[in-house]
């Protein structure tokens, strides 16, 4: 399948695509969940998957960081095609992910997760300054289990690590989830600072309003389709449709 | 006052090798998930190869530790990890145990294999610094290398939480056990880190093996270093195989009251040196049964993911018909030590059967099955023997009696199980087994309770005769081993008949989901109480039957690598079948015996290869082990390829008339003495598996011309039933917390089949 | 009077709440639908229910009976059941052997349960949910939409009074779930109290008389299906908050 063709099918989508699934298919064992999916999230933009539970938006970004191979179609990163690497191969080179629930280890002290961060090739000195000047909080508590901290600090402290390694990709899973109004809002400041440095951002949201602020395109995940790509200003009104039914 | 400071000191230094064998285990679980039962036979072997180098080869002593320490150990745990440990990842716990304790078996017959047990000379460790080397403060004398033991373990202790603390490589190990994709996700990478923990972990072994073997001073012996390390599991289990600490506590205590026993119990208490070395047995039994109990999960630990097929009620008929049939013709053409063998196998099959019923049926684990036989075999022995000299026999009620104290004793055992699964029933099960080794097989003294006089284990061995019951006599070795054939096939079609019943379906609900057993209103105890007595009552008959078989049985013959060594190859064979326990009774005992005579045959047949034949010799006593281990490239067991064989044979009836043809004339060419029993054995064996080989290979060739067509994913499971691959990656997509798989889809063999 | 109430049923797992003063109550002959945002609790109070998680606070009266203390099996005795999220099938019987297994573990609750012939209710059951055509299957190769349908007879034959379904319709087709919906309605009409967790809002919107929203932990509103689909705070909840709120 063409490129062109392919941003025929889902409206245009700017700029030179860091991230581009082709066609992808993946499925756990026998059970296909993603049918077929095509995406490209071009550089420096945040692009928001939206959609019910179970719709395929956490399978989806398994699939660009590398937690699960495709079966079929094609992952592309800045142009290269990336079917196969690891998980960890792909951290080491520019893809930072915060994964679903809280992206931290619990019985590790805030400073030892942030010393994991530092895998990806950097100085542990710049991430905690990095970390600490960003979220004063986490400096308080660098001697403290990462299990301990409350939701809020716990999700700071994943974001953290996206601040820090200077990833040229970065994907957020269900970063809102079960916390508070408040917390979320700062933690999506977070995500709008880094989505201005020209990190390309991928990032799946159940709760839909909260991201769309930041996102330039949003894409409506659906029963492991692409429904709908547009501006969040074109999807606003379907949203309620496509989550408590009509 | 000085005894007590030096026993103290000697308790803190055994206490202390405790702790870095203990150490070595808690490192390579948390970051393998697998816990390593081999880790006394990695001391074990490093005891031996630094005596080697030491004194055999007369190496100085920095430069032997640093070949065993600083290189031989790591890489032995490196390379481990690599080809064995790694490909666990993802299977069920059964095959996680059956494989390190393939490991453990299979560096134990290495191990005697190269410092063959009965040379002259016996091997004797010294001390560090010559066994002259004495510290002494004020008025007490400490030998040196007790001190350098203690200062060692402490500083491991020390090192380690430097590691695991400072070094980020160790900081990441401990958050491999947090969260291994996660660490991937930051670029970490969880497989080297396992490997790097396994050479650490083989390390810690090697060094607790060096610094205990001077301790207990006695000549080396492969099984005794083997076990010694074995009560390090207590410690590790102390500190949950997860805290540092806790683990040097549960170390120390253990060093510290094992020798206080020695120091302050009375010496007219015969039984305080067996007490003192089943101590770490009865602690970690102790530990186990206080543990928390584990919260009811969805997924078992054990759930062994294939789907046996259960034979119907009638094919088990047949099934039994036909295997009473092959004994008797096998019985005709062969010599009498022939027939003693296979005798001797059937037993063993017995003795497995009870593990198909426990683990195969109800997802129990059960390592001490021998141990059971032993308690059966003192009960017969006591109680069950009528007439003396010649003349005595085993009585039926004797036989009935053994099997309702072992059921008993069953009953027991099922304590823990009723709270524990998985890898801590599995260490439970196997303190029991060593517990009996130690405490109740060297009971040789006369006791006296409640004005009864007795000797559990008279001196040393028991004879157990043939059984008489009713009128029959079976003596005689033919009728003994239709007795045997007839009991296992008896057992056999009746586990096949519990299967198909309520009860039946009851444990195989219990085994795949505890959490919706319970949700449906089981109550396991009385479930759980009730198979491990039934099992437990199997492996006492099949004790002994064995005991009969042998005559006068020794501690020896319920040693619990024997037992260990059942329980793997019944796995191998198929765990969830009958034909599985035969297959083990059949491969462990009489082929393990038939390949080691033929190649000695061979050997003084053809005296220019003698040396290459005898190094087959040696090699078959590895062999067990190694089919073990492999359970782990293939979890399907090292048959399935065979099995399918049969498989295709019961398919084609061209193929199944073949075989059966063939079988026929080689059978009536012995019979009638044309070829030797040697050729018929290898002839059977061309026969049973090359001929399905190459008809498989041909069938299969005519049936690709038919319909290659690839099942689309939406249809698997519709379309062709769901393979392990399948299952396991599914697990593993969502992250479910046990993974769970197989053994086998394809062993089912029927044991008419495997018993040839 | 209610058939099963939770009292402020609290449940903490190290640092987080996953579950803070949850009333609800479930009517027998009635279904009542227990919803939220993926992580919001609803499979954790189904287990503290079902008595597989212990709680930290609260209680839980089932048939007048404070059942807090009581371990699972006794708690199904008093006719508690429910289906599993993550399947719980006895994966090495077939389709009709789960069902029967059932009714034999009934059998022997106790003497004094009046026994019932298996047999014969297996086939009704079997046939009441329409499992008629993969009954001889092995439950691993069934459709997971089915085997979901399987966990529901295995339930049912223990004859429950309170049924608790987790997720029942995730990975049914969409004629599969109208069924289904059609036969949660009967089940409730003979005087079966049902409650369910599902994510598809279509099924739970047209057969649930009552529902509870989970949020975070947290009970944020009960009522009518109707009442709860025009509820700001459960939009807000599913959609995220709006800005302003912060």
């Amino acid at each position: 399948m063409s490129e062109a063709h392919y941003h025929e099918d889902h409206g245009a989508v700017a700029g030179a695509p860091l991230i581009e699934l082709v066609d992808v298919r993946a499925a756990y064992g026998t059970i296909e969940v993603l049918h077929g999916i095509n995406l490209s999230v071009p550089q420096g933009s945040v692009v928001a998957l939206l959609g019910p539970n179970g719709a395929g938006k956490s399978t989806i970004l398994k699939v660009v960081s590398g937690l699960l191979q495709p079966t079929s179609g094609e992952v592309r990163l800045a142009g290269r095609v990336v079917n196969g690497a690891s998980a960890d191969e792909l951290a080491r080179i520019g893809l930072c992910t915060i994964p679903e629930g809280r992206g931290v280890f619990p019985n590790l002290t805030v400073r030892e997760n942030l010393w994991m961060a530092t895998m990806s090739g950097v100085s542990l000195a710049d991430v905690e300054e990095i970390a600490y000047a960003r979220f004063p909080r986490l400096g308080e508590r660098r001697k403290q289990l990462a299990g301990t901290l409350s939701g809020g600090e716990q999700q700071m402290l994943s974001m953290a690590r996206a601040l820090s390694v200077n990833p040229s990709v970065l994907l957020l899973d269900e970063l809102s989830m079960g916390l508070a109004p408040l917390v979320v809002a700062n933690l999506y400041e977070v995500v709008a600072q880094v989505s201005q440095e020209g990190v390309s951002i991928l990032v799946s949201e159940q709760f839909a309003r909260t991201v769309l602020g930041i996102a330039q395109y949003a894409a409506i995940v659906l029963h492991g389709n692409i429904s709908r790509v547009g501006t969040p200003a074109e999807l606003e009104d379907e949203l309620s449709a496509a989550y408590l039914g009509s | 006052m000085q005894t007590f400071l030096q026993y103290t000191i000697l308790g803190l230094a055994l206490g202390g090798a405790y702790f870095i064998a203990a150490s070595g285990l808690v490192v390579t679980y948390t970051t393998s998930g697998i816990f390593n039962f081999a880790q006394g036979a990695i001391a074990m072997l490093a005891v031996f190869t630094y005596w080697q180098f030491r004194w055999g080869w007369g190496w100085p002593a920095p430069l032997a530790l640093l070949m065993v320490l600083g290189i031989l150990a790591p890489l032995l745990g490196a390379v481990l990890y690599q080809v064995v440990m790694k490909n666990l990842r993802g299977t069920s716990e059964v095959t996680k145990i059956i494989v390190s304790i393939g490991v453990m078996l299979g560096l134990q017959a290495l191990a005697t294999w190269v410092w063959s047990p009965t040379s002259s000379t016996p091997r004797q460790f010294q001390k560090f610094l010559g066994p002259k080397a004495f510290a002494h403060f004020g008025s007490l004398t400490v030998p040196w290398h007790i001190i350098i033991s203690f200062i060692i373990a402490i500083a491991i202790a020390f090192g380690i939480r430097f590691l695991f603390v400072r070094t980020r490589s160790g900081v990441a190990m401990r958050a491999v056990v947090d969260d291994p994709e996660l660490l991937q996700l930051n670029g970490g990478r969880p497989e080297r880190l396992a490997m790097i923990s396994w050479a650490g972990g083989s390390f810690l072994a090697a060094l607790a093996g060096i610094l205990i073997q001077p301790m207990i001073g006695s000549a080396m012996s492969a099984g005794a270093l083997t076990l010694l390390v074995i009560d390090a599991f207590a410690a590790a289990m102390f500190g949950r195989l997860r805290s540092l600490p806790r683990t040097f506590m549960g170390a120390l205590i253990i060093g510290l009251t094992t020798t206080y026993v020695v120091a302050y119990f009375p010496s007219k208490w015969t039984w305080s040196s067996s007490f003192r070395n089943s101590l770490p047995m009865i602690f970690l039994f102790i530990i186990l049964l206080v543990l928390p109990q584990d919260r009811l999960r969805g997924a078992t630990v054990l759930r062994l993911r294939e789907r046996f097929r259960m034979p119907s009620i009638r094919t088990a008929w047949i099934a039994g018909l036909t295997m009473m049939i092959v004994v008797f013709c096998l019985k005709v053409i062969m010599a009498k030590t022939g027939v003693n063998t296979l005798t001797l196998a059937l037993t063993f099959a017995i003795i497995a059967l009870s593990l198909v019923l426990l683990t195969g049926f109800a997802g129990e684990i059960n390592l001490a099955a021998l141990s059971f036989g032993a308690i059966a075999v003192m009960v017969v022995y006591h109680f069950g023997v009528s007439g003396t000299g010649t003349a005595a026999r085993t009585t039926l009620w004797g036989i009935l009696l053994a099997a309702v104290v072992t059921a008993l004793v069953g009953a027991l055992i099922a304590l823990p199980a009723l709270r524990l699964r998985g890898l801590y029933l599995a260490l439970a099960t196997m303190a029991f087994g060593v517990f009996v080794s130690r405490m109740v097989l060297t009971e040789r003294t006369e006791r006296e309770i409640f004005g009864l006089k007795f000797t559990l284990f008279t001196a040393g061995q028991l004879a157990i005769p043939r059984p008489k019951i009713g009128p029959i006599d079976f003596n005689g070795q033919d009728a003994f081993l239709f007795l045997c054939a007839g009991l296992f096939v008896a057992i056999g079609i009746g586990m096949v008949y519990l299967r198909h019943s309520g009860y039946g379906r009851r444990l195989t609900a219990m085994k795949d989901s505890p959490a919706a057993s319970a949700t449906l209103g089981m109550s396991v105890v009385r479930l759980k109480l009730s198979i491990f007595m039934m099992s437990a009552a199997i492996a006492g008959i099949g004790g002994v039957m064995m005991a009969a078989q042998i005559g006068t049985v020794n501690a020896d013959r319920f040693d619990i690598f024997l037992s260990l060594a059942l329980m793997m190859i019944t796995v191998v064979g198929g765990i969830g079948y009958v034909s599985g326990a035969l297959f083990a009774g059949i491969f462990l005992i009489a082929f393990i015996e038939a390949l080691n005579l033929l190649l000695k045959k061979f050997a003084l047949d053809y005296s220019t290869l003698e040396a290459i034949f005898m190094f087959f010799v040696s090699a078959v006593t590895v062999l067990p082990a190694t089919i073990g281990i492999t359970m782990g490239k293939n979890p399907s067991g090292a048959v399935s390829d065979i099995a399918e064989g049969m498989n295709l044979v019961k398919q084609s009836k061209p193929l199944m008339i073949t075989v059966l043809g063939l079988e026929a004339a080689i059978w009536a060419l012995t019979a009638t003495e044309v070829i030797t029993n040697w050729n018929f054995v290898i002839l059977t064996l061309a026969n049973l598996i090359l001929v399905p080989l190459v008809g498989g290979k041909f069938l299969m060739a005519r049936a690709m011309r038919g319909v290659p067509k690839p099942v689309p994913p939406e249809l698997i499971g519709i379309d062709r039933p769901f393979t392990d691959e399948d299952l396991a990656a599914m697990d593993h997509a969502l992250n479910l917390e046990s993974i769970v798989i197989p053994s086998s889809t394809t062993v089912r063999e029927e044991p008419a089949n495997a018993s040839a | 009077m209610p058939l099963l109430e939770t009292i402020g049923v609290k449940v903490r797992f190290g640092g987080n709440i996953a579950l803070d003063d949850v009333s609800i109550s479930v009517e027998a002959g009635s279904v009542t639908g227990l919803i939220g945002p993926n992580g919001a609790g609803k499979t954790t109070l189904f287990n503290t229910i079902t008595g597989l998680q212990p709680l930290t606070g609260g209680q839980i009266i089932f048939n007048d009976k404070d059942v807090t203390k009581e371990p699972p099996h006794k708690r199904t005795r008093m006719g508690l059941a429910r289906t599993f999220q993550r399947l719980e099938l006895f994966t090495t019987l077939s389709v009709r052997d789960n069902v029967r297994v059932a009714g034999e573990i009934r059998n022997r609750w106790s003497l004094r349960t009046p026994k019932m012939d298996v047999n014969a209710e297996t086939d009704r059951i079997i046939s009441l949910v329409g499992l008629n055509d993969v009954v001889d299957r092995e439950v691993g190769e069934i459709p997971t939409g089915k085997a979901r349908v399987v966990e529901l007879a295995r339930a049912l034959m223990i004859q429950p009074t309170l049924v608790l379904l987790d997720e029942p319709a995730s990975g049914q087709t969409e004629e599969e779930t109208e069924q289904f919906g059609k036969l949660l309605r009967d089940l409730a009409g003979e005087g079966l109290g049902i409650c369910l967790v599902e994510h598809d809002m279509a099924l739970v919107m047209q057969v649930c008389e009552t529902i509870h929203v989970l949020d975070f932990g947290r009970m944020i509103a009960s009522g009518s299906a109707e009442s709860v689909r025009n509820n700001p705070t459960v939009i807000d909840a599913y959609l995220g908050a709006p800005e302003s709120v912060g």
